[in-house]
C-alpha cells in the first residue's frame, strides 16, 4: 500500500493495488497518476450520477477461485444505457473485472490479443464492422457476438490501470457462450483489449461488505 | 458520495407534472409516466421526452412500487408492460431487487408465472429444449409480441408498438420462451406460481378454478393429473380392503341344515328350527332350499325368520319346481330344484326359522283319487318330497361387490375425462406439430 498527496487538494491519496497507476482523489475527483516517487494530476473525473449499484468500493468476495476487493469502478454509457465495471484486486495481486449491467454480472479477465486469433477478432482489430450474430472461437470456446455498441465513458473512482476522462470514447463488442461464458472486445485510442470470463451471480461471489441502500435489506448470508 | 436516504429518485413528468419514482436509478433507461403513458428517457440528465402521450391511468392489480416476497426474495414492482401476439393480451410486471437484479411477473387468464432471463442459451435436443436438467416442448411458434401499452421503468428503451419474435417452448408448470428481434435474443424461464404464493407475495385476486370450457395456459399443468395420481393408490387400497372385507365377512358361515318331508298335493308342512344365533350387529343370511326329488311338479316354500325376543319376522319365498318328458324333439326338462334366498340384514339376536311347505303334482302320471274337502282330483301314494334348507350366515351380494368397485372407481374416471378435456383444451392451442403422444405423456408429469 502506498500514500501520495492529492497534487490538487493535498489530501492522502491510497494505492491498495501496486500496480495500478491510476487512482481518483475521493475529495476532489483528480485523477492522480503515480509515477516511481511522484504522482501528478491528470484532469478531473466527473462526479458519478446516483444509481442503485450493490457494489461498493470496498466490497468483497470470491470470483476465479481467490477472493477479491472491489477498488475502482468505471461506468459506460451508451445511448440505450449505461453500465458499470468494477475493479477486482485479486489475492494474488492480480486484477479482473466485474460487468454489471441490467441487475447482471460478468466476472471478465483481460486475455492478451496474441497467437491465432479468430477471424472476428482480427476484423474488429482492423476496423472493419462486425454484427451481433456472428461467431468465433475464443480461448476454446465458441461465443457468438451479442451486441456491437459505440460507448463512453460518463464517470470513474478508486484505483484504475488506465485513466479514465469523461467522454472517454470506445467500441464495445459483447460476446456471449452458449453455456454462460461471455467475452468483450474493446477498442479505444489506446488499442484493442479482450476480456474473456463467465456470467456469476451476485450470491455465488459470496460477496461482504455490499452497499447498503436505503429501503432494502442485505441478503441474509452477505450482511 | 454523500449519503443517500433513499434509494427512490423522483422527477416531475415533462407532460403532465405528475411526480414519477425512479426506483432502479442507473439500471433505468427508459421510464413511462404511470399517469400519461409519456415515455422519458431517464439516461439523460434533463429527462428527455421520447413520446408525448395524454393517456388514462392504467389500474393495475399491482400498484407500481408494491412489495412482495416471493421465493425468499423481496421484489418490487417498477415497471408494467401490456402485450398482444394477436390474439391473447397479457401483461408483464418488471420486479427489481438491487442485490437480486431483475425478474418478470407475467399475468394471463388470471394466472401468474414469475420469469428469470437466462444468461446460457439452453440446450437443445431435437426439437426439445433442455434447461437446468428441464426437458421443454415445442408449443407456440412464430409469434409476434407487440407491447400495446407500457408504465414505470425499464432497463431498456421500450416503446408501444416494439415487436419481438416470441417462441415458446413448455413443460407442465414452466415456459421456456425465445424472443427476438434483429439485435438481441433473449431466452427466458417463467413458472407458474400456485394461487397461495402469488396472493401472499402481492394481494391480487386467486387465480379462477379451471372449468371445463376455459382455456388453459400453454405451460398450466392438469390440476387432474396429479389427483388421479394421488387416487390410484386409494383406489387400490380401497379395492384390497374390499376384498379383505368380501372374504371375512361376505362368505357364508357356520351353515345349519333343516329338512322336512312334503307329501304332493298333501296338507302343508309347517316346521320351526333353531335356533339360529346372529352375534353380530345387522348381517345378511343365505338359505339354499333343495328339494332333490322334485319331479313333474312344485313345491312352494315359504320361510320366516321369526326373532325369538321381538317376535319380529323376516320372510322369503322360494318355488321349486321339476318338470320333463318326452316328445318329438326328445327328452326336455325345465324348472330347477335348487333356489337360494338371501335376507338383506337382520339384527342380532336369536332366531326360529318357520318353514311352511307344500307339494303340487302336475300331469298324467300317478293315482288319482276325488277329494271331497278341496272338490279336485288329487294323486295319491307318490313319494313325499323331501325338502333340504341349509341357512348359513352373511351373503355374497355380487351387485354390491361390483357397486362398490363402481364406487372407487368413478372418482378416478371422472378426473381422467376431466384431464383428458382440460389436455384436449390446452393443447388445441399448440402450434406447428399436432399434440402428439409425448404431449399427452408430458402433460401426465407432475410440474
Amino acid at each position: 500500500m502506498q500514500s501520495v498527496a492529492c497534487p490538487t487538494c493535498g489530501a492522502e491519496v491510497t494505492f491498495r493495488s501496486p500496480a495500478l497507476p491510476v487512482r481518483v482523489c475521493d475529495y476532489c475527483r483528480t485523477l492522480v497518476v503515480r509515477y516511481s516517487q511522484t504522482a501528478q494530476g491528470m484532469g478531473t473525473a466527473a462526479v458519478l450520477p446516483f444509481d442503485i449499484s450493490p457494489i461498493q468500493i470496498g466490497t468483497e468476495g470470491q470470483c476465479f477461485d481467490q477472493s477479491f476487493s472491489i477498488i475502482g469502478r468505471v461506468r459506460w454509457a451508451w445511448e440505450d444505457g449505461a453500465w458499470n465495471e468494477w475493479l477486482m484486486l485479486m489475492a494474488d495481486g492480480s486484477h479482473a473485472w466485474l460487468g454489471e449491467a441490467m441487475g447482471q454480472f460478468m466476472a471478465l479477465r483481460e486475455v492478451e490479443l496474441a497467437g491465432s486469433l479468430p477471424q472476428v477478432i482480427r476484423r474488429l482489430m482492423n476496423d472493419t464492422q462486425v454484427r451481433p450474430g456472428e461467431s468465433g472461437n475464443i480461448a476454446g470456446h465458441s461465443y457468438e457476438v451479442a451486441d456491437v455498441r459505440t460507448v463512453h465513458c460518463i464517470g470513474c473512482e478508486g484505483e484504475l490501470p488506465f485513466t479514465a476522462p469523461s467522454g472517454w470514447k470506445a467500441l464495445s463488442v459483447d460476446f456471449r457462450n452458449r453455456d454462460g461464458r461471455c467475452a468483450s472486445f474493446q477498442k479505444d485510442r489506446h488499442g484493442p483489449s479482450l476480456y474473456v470470463g463467465h456470467y456469476v451471480t451476485l450470491a455465488s461471489l459470496q460477496p461482504r461488505n455490499l452497499r447498503p441502500l436505503p429501503g432494502w435489506s442485505l441478503p441474509a448470508d452477505a450482511a | 458520495m454523500p449519503p443517500e436516504d433513499s434509494s427512490v429518485r423522483t422527477l416531475s413528468c415533462p407532460t403532465c407534472g405528475g411526480t414519477i419514482a425512479m426506483r432502479a436509478a442507473g439500471y433505468t433507461v427508459t421510464l413511462a409516466c404511470e399517469y400519461c403513458g409519456t415515455l422519458i428517457d431517464a439516461t439523460n440528465p434533463d429527462a428527455r421526452i421520447i413520446t408525448r402521450y395524454h393517456e388514462m391511468q392504467a389500474s393495475l392489480d399491482i400498484p407500481l412500487g408494491t412489495r412482495g416476497t416471493l421465493r425468499g426474495v423481496e421484489w418490487e414492482a417498477i415497471g408494467w408492460l401490456q402485450r398482444t401476439d394477436g390474439w391473447a393480451a397479457w401483461e408483464e410486471y418488471l420486479l427489481f431487487n438491487p442485490y437480486a437484479g431483475y425478474r418478470w411477473l407475467i399475468a394471463q387468464n388470471g394466472r401468474w408465472s414469475l420469469g428469470t432471463m437466462l444468461t446460457a442459451a439452453p440446450q437443445r435436443d431435437g426439437p426439445d429444449y433442455i434447461v437446468a436438467g428441464r426437458r421443454f416442448s415445442p408449443f407456440y411458434s412464430g409469434s409476434t409480441a407487440r407491447v400495446t401499452r407500457v408504465a414505470g421503468e425499464f432497463y431498456w428503451r421500450v416503446k408501444v408498438g416494439e415487436e419481438v419474435r416470441a417462441t415458446d417452448y413448455v413443460r407442465p408448470g414452466f415456459m421456456l420462451s425465445l424472443e427476438q428481434d434483429d439485435r438481441e435474443k433473449s431466452w427466458t424461464v417463467s413458472e407458474l406460481l400456485t394461487g397461495r404464493e402469488i396472493c401472499a407475495a402481492f394481494d391480487v385476486a386467486s387465480p379462477p378454478a379451471w372449468l371445463p370450457g376455459m382455456t388453459p395456459l400453454a405451460h398450466q399443468p392438469s390440476p387432474f393429473a396429479r389427483r388421479l395420481k394421488e387416487w390410484w393408490p386409494v383406489a387400490a387400497l380401497s379395492f384390497m380392503a374390499l376384498l379383505v372385507l368380501l372374504t371375512l365377512f361376505g362368505g357364508t358361515m357356520q351353515p345349519q341344515s333343516f329338512s322336512l318331508s312334503v307329501t304332493p298335493d298333501g296338507p302343508s308342512v309347517s316346521q320351526t328350527f333353531g335356533p339360529i344365533e346372529l352375534p353380530f350387529g345387522r348381517q345378511a343370511m343365505t338359505v339354499q332350499a333343495m328339494t332333490p326329488n322334485v319331479d313333474q311338479g312344485w313345491v312352494d316354500i315359504d320361510i320366516s325368520f321369526v326373532n325369538r325376543r321381538t317376535q319380529d319376522s323376516y320372510d322369503a319365498y322360494a318355488l321349486n319346481e321339476h318338470y320333463s318328458g318326452q316328445d318329438s324333439d326328445g327328452y326336455w326338462s325345465e324348472g330347477s330344484p335348487l333356489q337360494t334366498l338371501k335376507i338383506a340384514s337382520l339384527p342380532a339376536g336369536t332366531y326360529d326359522l318357520v318353514v311352511d311347505a307344500r307339494a303340487h303334482h302336475w300331469g298324467s302320471t300317478g293315482n288319482w283319487g276325488w277329494d271331497a274337502s278341496s272338490g279336485t282330483y288329487k294323486t295319491e301314494g307318490l313319494p313325499p318330497v323331501e325338502v333340504i334348507l341349509t341357512v348359513a350366515r352373511g351373503a355374497r351380494f355380487a351387485s354390491n361387490f361390483w357397486l362398490a368397485v363402481l364406487l372407487i372407481l368413478s372418482p378416478p374416471v371422472l378426473m381422467l375425462i376431466l384431464h383428458i378435456m382440460f389436455e384436449n383444451a390446452r393443447l388445441a392451442q399448440k402450434d406447428g406439430e399436432p399434440a402428439d403422444a409425448d404431449d399427452w405423456l408430458q402433460g401426465m408429469q407432475a410440474p
